[in-house]
């Protein structure tokens, strides 16, 4: 079993910025997923990733011990993936100005299944899309959950709820095209 | 979880949990940026032994009147520039608007909002010496202005004394109103 977060943290605050490494290679792909599936750009996500790490190592003086890393950083990853969406869709907004043309877009003809995920999860309000990846993805209970985006644990089990409709719409739609 | 007719959304869920692989060179990139020293301390630092080391130097009158007169147009441009910022905080279509958050036991708190593309480290809050008030003060645009405070770089909180928006995460944020 390897070195537990807790030490590394230790390490790090001690002055070894080295060990940090451990902790950026042991939560890279992890949360990394999450930001591209939440963003939909490869790009984008490892900007909110890079970011969190870097903002997690700054923070680490305040982190208390009593806390877990994993979702202490895993909320900050959260927040980074919000920012960077919000500006996402700015820069969308300017670029597409027809919204209602967004909402028609045909599903993809004769697509590849990874293509309709995507599709379908794009589709998505983000408010649905994080609260629906954080529950049936990340498996997160709705009290963690809760905790992570500051929503109610009655707004999130609405949002779940709401997203598991839509994209059962959607994803039916595409099977039988 | 779900019902029988779920199949093609259990499916769905399955390959997103997936793993999922990053650039392995993005470790790189973060260690490069954990590791670099402050760049602001480093040049204070600098500046600061520059300004304390002891020199030995010798001045014609003339290079003294230069010097005089660079030190005269440096000082009338500093002040150009102040009066410059005076009017534009003075400027009849913006308001200065006063942001207050108590936050006990906060180690930061920053003002995040569409006027600064919701970036935490552009309009970072201070301390009051006690009682856990934060506070900013900033000119804004006539218009309406959604905002929320970042509490130690990651809890969002809407402004309780203001009124609320919700965003398209369904987060709590507040939004103040200038002019009209």
């Amino acid at each position: 079993m390897g070195t537990s977060d807790a030490e590394i943290v230790r390490r790090v605050r001690d002055g070894d910025t080295a060990a940090f490494a451990v902790l950026v290679a042991r939560y890279r792909d992890r949360l990394g997923r999450y930001a591209m599936q939440m963003l939909g750009d490869r790009e984008d996500a490892e900007e909110a990733l890079q970011d969190a790490f870097v903002r997690a190592y700054r923070s680490l003086a305040r982190f208390d011990d009593r806390e877990r890393f994993g979702p202490w950083l895993f909320a900050i990853l959260v927040n980074r993936c919000r920012t960077t969406g919000r500006r996402t869709t700015r820069r969308h907004q300017i670029f597409v100005r027809d919204e209602a043309s967004l909402e028609r877009a045909p599903a993809p003809a004769a697509p590849e299944w990874d293509d309709t995920v995507r599709w379908a999860l794009e589709r998505l309000a983000p408010g649905m899309r994080e609260a629906f990846l954080l529950k049936h993805v990340e498996d997160l209970d709705y009290d963690e959950i809760s905790r992570l985006t500051g929503a109610g644990v009655s707004a999130l089990k609405m949002r779940v709820k709401r997203a598991c409709e839509q994209l059962r719409v959607l994803l039916t739609e595409v099977e039988r095209v | 979880m779900f019902e029988r007719d779920d199949d093609v959304l259990e499916r769905m869920i399955e390959r997103l949990r997936e793993p999922v692989e990053m650039d392995p060179t993005l470790d790189a990139r973060v260690m490069t940026r954990v590791s670099a020293p402050p760049i602001r301390d480093s040049r204070l630092a600098a500046a600061w032994d520059w300004l304390r080391r002891p020199r030995d130097f010798s001045l014609t009158p003339l290079s003294a009147l230069a010097a005089a007169a660079v030190l005269a147009g440096l000082a009338l441009w500093l002040g150009s520039r102040v009066a410059n910022r005076a009017s534009t905080l003075a400027r009849p279509d913006t308001a200065v608007v006063q942001f207050v958050f108590v936050a006990q036991g906060a180690t930061s708190v920053a003002l995040v909002g569409d006027f600064n593309d919701w970036d935490a480290t552009t309009t970072p809050m201070h301390p009051a010496r006690q009682g856990g008030l934060w506070s900013v003060a900033l000119p804004l645009p006539p218009g309406r202005h959604r905002y929320a405070f970042l509490i130690n770089g990651w809890l969002w909180l809407s402004d309780p004394t203001a009124p609320r928006a919700l965003d398209d995460f369904g987060t709590p944020s507040s939004v103040v109103t200038v002019g009209g």
